[in-house]
């Protein structure tokens, strides 16, 4: 005996085809396509013509004719097959009225391989109704569903007016395989079913392509015994019923059927791209027999169904497809007419969200974070941009079961459920990511997945079918609704126009950037020449100022100290200037680098500043020098500068102490000096080295606020770092590192 | 047609007015004569080579408007007359090119402007000991 692996998949293997039975209802005889001779009979037939069923094995089928009914003639069945044989088809035969008994009897005709299988049925149904007639106004009500729900609701209400079961429902098959009620019309005292979702297991593989051959299949009677097929051949090759109506159901379904309480059951296909697409199942709860006639209206109801679904759910589909690809162009004209790249994703009308079926986006961009919908909190966000950054590896991510796979996720499973990220820059510090919340509707499954294998009786390890279909309702954790193929083409699409975009702006922020340097440099020239050129009139001012206070005697005092104030105020502007020349001269220098004796360097600049400022009680201590690499004439004006401002301003306090000293550090020489005089106001940090800035705390020291100006531009140019500690009245530490070449 | 002591080519018409001030301030018995451009300048001490006077004293500014002052210089010592008059430069630049151009076209010396007039006054009052006492009595 074969071996099943014990796992939801084990009614695949089930040979449903070939179950050598039929429903009880009718029998069925089947005869060797050649010389129409009986080759299998169903134990049953004996009970409908009264004689024993073995004895018509190997006899020609006029023998089983005359059986039937002695008064007809005996080629009518020969004749019915021989017109099929030659037609290659038995479409226009099917179904063939006969009596038996005096009752109406359908014959249907189907070849398997090489025989021709007989099917007798009763031709009465126990429906009352004429539904020839009923399904003309069946299907223009059915028509009428203006969207894909309407229309399945309409169609399970005419097929349970044509076929009056119980209970109609219709089932659509997702991507997984895994079903659900999508429609349902019962009568009033059953439970409803809608809604419900069913494993992929409960209507396996075969049975589904069976599906797709015969698109009705009726279940007259669940308890009813099936009547064994039998043969007269030594091998017993089994009869293939594929495309038998009689076909005897699984033992697995009928317990299935049977656990629901059902009694009888039929069921419509509905295909979709020439792929099952779902069912009409319908469920009555007592025996049930609807003829052939019937079967084929429904057939017909169904088809009619399949292709207006088929065009409906592509009408639907392409519709959303369209609203996802407008939203996308909307995104990229706004790419253009943005200024800044968040703005344009998330405060148009049409935003970013809207490319996808996403409750929420979020865009991450030059360090900050712009949210729109439903999205987790910032630092949650952060929390999956971080995961993503170590994790995907293709420019787009997506998942419907994100806190399975990242567990912290867990926290925010209603808002994160379902991810997709896509980036924008290559180090993934940059993204987008959409989200979709945990499907908040409870799922009932019909029957736990995980309940345990049990053993058959027989000894199969078939898998038990639900013994109950109470519904036992379990919440999808976790998981969110799929992201389509249309949603991540979108997203593919929106990416490309995003980087154009970004890559658009770097490129005119490049082409501003040569520009401000080409202005800067010109700003250089042009002060310089500026500062050039207004020396000389200032020397006229000067000059004639002071020749008036010479050479004019008949001036008052009061037209003297006027005249005094005019050439102080030259004098001032001038120093200015040259500070200024000085500044300018430093940016259009360029840097030579030298080695430099630092302590000569020092020597020389502490005796000029000491020399110049002359401070009592202020002590200078020169520590170690280590050599340094630039400019001799810029890195003395550097030391000269920041020595000069610590003997400054520390000359007032009482033992004044100023230290210059440099140390080795791996890559870098940094150099310190420290003073312990006024400091600096932690409120003017950051203007510390702009041109022209001075501190309120040092107006009563001379000076023009350009020195640490012309430090920081040497510095920059040398390429090398500065900056400071400070404290108001404890002191100031300056640092200067320079790169070791 | 007599010479000036001091042959002064300057176009900034305010400094030449204090320099003329400032002269008389320090020696009033000094006489000043102030030429706007090169090429002016150039022709009157043609005339004065002519007339076989030539100036005790020769300032020359820099930028001038027709003649710049290095090329008025060469010119001048290619006046075998005037080579051995004093020129010297005075002007705002610092730029050493134009020190070290003046040097090689023959200049005899170079000075920049002071700033304002007192401290003219004071760098006149040294070229005056140097050129017009000192200088005269060591020739």
């Amino acid at each position: 005996m074969q071996h099943f692996q014990v796992d939801l998949t084990n009614c695949d293997k089930e040979p449903i085809h070939i179950p050598g039975k039929v429903q009880p209802h009718g029998f069925l005889v089947s005869v060797s396509s050649a010389n129409l001779l009986i080759t299998y009979i169903s134990q049953n037939a004996g009970h409908f013509i009264g004689i024993n069923a073995k004895d018509l094995l190997g006899k020609h089928i006029n023998e089983l004719s005359v059986a039937i009914n002695a008064t007809a003639p005996a080629e009518q069945l020969s004749q019915l097959l021989n017109v099929g044989k030659l037609n290659k088809s038995f479409e226009n035969i099917n179904p063939f009225r006969i009596d038996i008994n005096s009752e109406a009897w359908y014959v249907i005709i189907n070849p398997s391989g090489n025989q021709l299988v007989l099917e007798f049925e009763p031709a009465e149904s126990n429906l009352a109704l004429d539904v020839q007639k009923v399904i003309g106004r069946s299907v223009t009500e059915i028509l009428s569903g203006r969207n894909l729900e309407t229309l399945l609701t309409n169609a399970a209400a005419e097929v349970k007016k044509v076929i009056a079961y119980d209970r109609v429902m219709i089932y659509r098959f997702n991507e997984d395989g895994h079903g659900e009620v999508v429609a349902e019309v019962k009568n009033d005292d059953l439970e409803p079913f809608f809604g419900l979702h069913y494993p992929a297991s409960d209507i396996p593989r075969q049975a589904r392509e069976l599906y797709k051959i015969n698109l009705t299949r009726i279940i007259a009677d669940v308890h009813a015994e099936d009547a064994p097929i039998i043969t007269f051949q030594e091998d017993g090759a089994p009869l293939d019923l594929t495309h038998s109506g009689l076909r005897a159901v699984s033992p697995i379904h009928i317990q299935y059927l049977k656990n629901m309480g059902v009694a009888s059951s039929f069921s419509i296909s509905l295909m979709a791209h020439g792929e099952l697409w779902g069912l009409v199942a319908c469920h009555n709860y007592s025996p049930r027999f609807i003829n052939y006639k019937a079967r084929d209206a429904a057939k017909l109801i169904g088809q009619l169904l399949s292709s207006a679904l088929e065009y409906r759910q592509d009408e639907e589909d392409t519709e959303k497809l369209q609203q996802l690809i407008a939203a996308a162009e909307a995104v990229s004209g706004n790419l253009k007419n943005y200024g800044n790249l968040q703005e344009a994703l998330v405060a148009g009308k049409t935003t970013i969200k809207d490319i996808t079926e996403a409750a929420g986006a979020a865009v991450i961009f030059n360090g900050a974070i712009t949210t729109i919908g439903h999205t987790p909190t910032e630092k949650q966000i952060t929390d999956i941009a971080g995961w993503l950054q170590a994790n995907m590896s293709d420019a787009i991510y997506y998942t419907n079961r994100f806190p399975e796979i990242h567990t912290a996720a867990r926290a925010y499973s209603d808002t994160a459920s379902g991810i997709m990220a896509c980036s924008l820059s290559k180090d993934l510090s940059e993204l987008i990511i959409w989200f979709k919340p945990e499907q908040l509707t409870s799922i009932s499954w019909a029957g736990k997945p995980d309940k345990p294998v049990e053993k058959g009786e027989d000894g199969l390890l078939y898998l038990n079918p639900r013994q109950s279909f109470e519904a036992w309702t379990e919440i999808v954790k976790h998981t969110s609704d799929r992201w389509s193929n249309e949603e991540v083409s979108a997203v593919v699409k929106v990416r490309e126009e995003i980087i154009y975009a970004i890559n658009r702006k770097a490129n005119e922020i490049r082409l501003l950037n040569e520009r401000l340097q080409l202005a800067y440099e010109e700003l250089d020239t042009f002060s310089y020449t500026i500062s050039h050129d207004l020396r000389t009139p200032l020397s006229s001012i000067k000059s004639y100022s002071e020749f008036l206070l010479q050479s004019n005697k008949s001036l008052d005092d009061n037209a003297r100290r006027i005249l005094e104030r005019v050439v102080n105020g030259a004098d001032k502007m001038n120093f200015l200037i040259q500070e200024i020349l000085n500044y300018t001269r430093v940016g259009r220098a360029d840097v030579k680098y030298h080695k430099i004796d630092m302590a000569a360097l020092l020597k020389e600049v502490t005796g000029e500043v000491m020399n110049a400022l002359n401070p009592p009680n202020l002590k200078l201590v020169i520590g170690d020098t280590p050599n340094i690499y630039g400019d001799q004439v810029m890195i003395t004006q550097v030391f000269t500068n920041l020595i000069n401002n610590a003997v400054k301003y520390s000359s007032r306090v009482n033992s004044g102490l100023v230290e210059v000293k440099g140390v080795v550090e791996n890559n870098e020489t940094i150099y310190t000096v420290s003073d312990n005089g006024v400091g600096i106001d932690v409120n003017y940090f950051s203007r510390v080295f702009e041109l022209f800035k001075r501190m309120d705390n040092v107006k009563d020291f001379e000076g023009t606020g350009v020195g640490l100006a012309i430090v920081k531009r040497i510095i920059e140019k040398h390429q090398a770092r500065i900056w400071f500690d400070s404290k108001l009245k404890v002191g100031t530490v300056f640092y200067v590192a320079f790169r070791n070449l | 047609m007599s010479a000036p002591d001091i042959f002064y080519v300057e176009d900034d018409t305010d400094f030449a007015f204090i320099m003329q001030q400032a002269v008389k301030e320090v020696d009033d018995k000094v006489s000043i004569s102030i030429i706007e451009n090169g090429i002016d300048a150039l022709e009157m001490l043609h005339q004065l080579t002519t007339n076989s006077v030539k100036p005790k004293l020769i300032l020359l500014d820099l930028n001038l408007p027709g003649l710049s002052g290095l090329d008025l210089v060469r010119r001048i010592r290619e006046i075998p007359y005037l080579k051995y008059v004093p020129v010297i430069f005075f002007t705002t630049s610092e730029n050493p090119k134009d020190i070290k151009a003046s040097m090689e076209f023959g200049a005899n010396a170079y000075l920049t402007k002071p700033s304002g007039y007192l401290n003219l006054i004071s760098c006149l009052r040294s070229l005056h000991d140097f050129w017009f006492t000192k200088h005269l009595t060591v020739n």
